[in-house]
């Protein structure tokens, strides 16, 4: 006894003359606006992270002692202000963008190639690899991101790489059970059933058939976790246990200029601002793409 | 049902003693000696030997873990190497700071999020209210909760002075006069004490907050717009029931379900919020004692903490899907 459902009683003034073109236009903005602003600032933070030594107006460690602590335009060189040795913020800022986008990014694709096979793996086969996979992954979930990426950075010390580890195996649990909880439902597809009945074997299947049909949501979310991956990051220097001064990373001038929020408050408002602009971009990305490919929020 | 509680205490018990274990050995590999790191450079090795025997570190590594999985059973995890009494004690002291915390701002973000994700969702086809709202739960979800410390910091300390710069009240004193039953012989001090605490808690407890609304504010807006398609909401409305009806008392229930299930995620996150917090508003609590613990190199106390946060992320998880069976009876366990 199926009854056909109209989403909502208000869907009725859209059928109104004017009100459809109103409609199209107010969704394709709502639809792409975010998704084009977001895309927007992370090539913007790619461009600068990649062309740092072109783009900042400064050596980021070179340090001018007649302008220590000055203001954002106080001398005119300096357009974001110095720090305590003299260093231009806009420099560091800038070159402090490749420390976040190299840890958020290959941290990323680390959490993503150990997690996803294994979530694949443990959701197509099932059984006793799927209940020891999942309760690895369940053990490791009970460490919240930051948590865990900074027992393995303390274990292993804080370098660019030990970072992109820990918050790559932070992230792994993360993406094995997405990715399991995707092939279980590819599983059930006719075309697995067609594929095992033209005689491929377990890995073709999930290989061929079960990750590229998989990949679209895996991909999304990934960049919703570039976002987090870039705020473990800069959590992490902010502590103290991330990259070690005087390379810059966004955390670690952050977290230097705490010590003189009273006179010079520019270098923590900007290298924070660089840390909420970069996460955002990638939120906003991650979440258009989600509500592009939902379907149960397509016809918002 | 008690067959499910105590299906899932079987699961939590590996798991607690798994996540155990990755402490445990993660703090094995740490570089450093631990007794070097106590007593410097200078000391004599006779007297790191001492050390080392002292806490056990001769013994094999096998040993130490089972010690250690036995001992953490009990809540007795050594003795800090650096104050000098047990962990167990000095987490003792310090939780109450972390459990104000989180509980404040557990209340400053249901305080903000809900409203704004249901408004949110019902609004969602007026774009100047749903827009603006959606980009402040963004900004919320993308500002690290320290910056967000630092510039109420800075404004509100700094500059208004209306609020401390460092510190976490008096809450001591608060619990010792609660103990006492001096809370109630001179009520006055009392509350003096308890808006001291309070007055060191608003801006840590509006700057986790606020990041922490950010999530429940989404997660009510999708919980909502699940809900208000449903059947039941349609049925309501036909009745010719008021829109503030359908939303409070049919609709408003019925969200909370799955919010419900997200309360262990929440508190795995405000947990790692007060890591972050306690540090910018140097305020006593576990996650402050826990990357100071980790700048001395004083291992014991690291290990506790860590095992202390995981063995309340893995109970509240448990809480959360007892209470899920009790409030969703359609649920049924496998």
């Amino acid at each position: 006894m199926a009854i056909s459902r109209r989403a909502d009683p208000l869907d009725l003034s859209v059928a109104l003359p004017g009100g459809e073109a109103r409609r199209s236009i107010g969704g394709y903005l709502r639809r792409w606006l975010p998704l084009g602003i977001g895309i927007l600032m992370a090539i913007a933070m790619v461009v600068l992270a990649a062309a740092a030594p072109l783009i900042a107006p400064l050596s980021p460690s070179a340090q001018y002692s007649d302008a220590v602590l000055k203001g954002p335009g106080a001398v005119e060189r300096h357009l974001l202000g110095t720090d305590e040795f003299g260093r231009d913020i806009l420099s560091r800022i800038i070159w402090g963008a490749r420390v976040s986008l190299q840890v958020g990014l290959a941290s990323v694709a680390w959490g993503f190639l150990l997690g996803v096979p294994l979530g694949i793996l443990a959701g197509t086969r099932g059984g006793a690899v799927e209940t020891a996979i999942m309760r690895c992954a369940d053990m490791l979930m009970a460490f919240p991101t930051l948590l865990l990426a900074l027992i393995i950075v303390t274990a292993l010390g804080g370098t660019l790489v030990n970072e992109i580890l820990a918050i790559g195996i932070a992230l792994t649990p993360n993406f094995v059970r997405l990715a399991r909880s995707l092939a279980l439902t590819i599983r059930e597809q006719d075309y697995i059933m067609a594929a095992r009945a033209l005689g491929s074997g377990q890995l073709r299947v999930m290989a061929r058939h079960v990750f590229p049909n998989a990949l679209y949501a895996l991909v999304v979310v990934a960049t919703l976790y570039i976002a987090t991956a870039i705020r473990t990051e800069a959590s992490l220097s902010f502590l103290g246990l991330g990259i070690p001064p005087p390379t810059p990373s966004w955390g670690n001038i952050l977290s230097e200029g705490r010590q003189y929020i009273k006179c010079c408050p520019w270098i923590t408002t900007f290298s924070g601002l660089a840390i909420m602009v970069a996460v955002l971009a990638f939120n906003l990305v991650g979440d258009a793409l989600r509500d592009l490919l939902d379907p149960r929020l397509r016809g918002e | 049902m008690l067959q499910y509680v105590l299906r899932r205490l079987l699961v939590a018990v590996p798991m607690l003693v798994g996540a155990m274990s990755i402490v445990f050995f993660a703090m094995r590999i740490l570089p450093g000696d631990p007794c070097v790191a106590m007593m410097g450079d200078q000391a004599t090795t006779m007297a790191l030997a001492d050390c080392t025997k002292n806490l056990g570190l001769h013994r094999p590594l096998a040993v130490q873990y089972v010690d250690y999985l036995w001992r953490s059973a009990q809540f007795d995890f050594g003795t800090s190497l650096r104050q000098g009494y047990p962990v167990s004690e000095y987490i003792g002291r310090m939780f109450p700071h972390t459990l104000v915390l989180v509980l404040a701002s557990s209340v400053v973000a249901a305080l903000v999020g809900i409203p704004i994700g249901i408004v949110s969702a019902l609004k969602r086809r007026s774009p100047l209210i749903d827009y603006p709202l959606r980009i402040i739960a963004l900004l919320g979800l993308s500002m690290p909760v320290f910056w967000l410390g630092i510039l109420l910091l800075i404004v509100f300390s700094l500059r208004l002075n209306i609020f401390p710069l460092i510190g976490g009240g008096d809450l001591d004193g608060v619990i010792h006069m609660l103990r006492t039953g001096e809370a109630f012989s001179s009520p006055a001090d009392f509350l003096a004490a308890v808006g001291d605490v309070l007055h060191h808690l608003t801006l840590p407890a509006l700057a986790l907050g606020f990041t922490l609304a950010a999530t429940i504010s989404r997660l009510s807006r999708s919980a909502m717009l699940e809900v208000i398609s449903q059947d039941y909401i349609r049925t309501a409305r036909a009745k010719g029931q008021g829109e503030r009806t359908v939303v409070y008392k049919h609709a408003f229930r019925n969200m909370m379900v799955p919010l419900l299930t997200i309360i262990g995620l929440f508190v795995a996150v405000a947990l790692t919020g007060t890591v972050l917090t306690e540090t910018v508003f140097t305020r006593p609590g576990l996650g402050k004692m826990l990357v100071d613990a980790i700048g001395a190199r004083d291992y014991p106390l690291a290990q506790g903490a860590i095992t202390v946060f995981t063995m309340i992320i893995i109970f509240v998880n448990l809480v959360v899907d007892m209470l899920y069976a009790v409030v969703d009876p359609r649920i049924t366990y496998r």
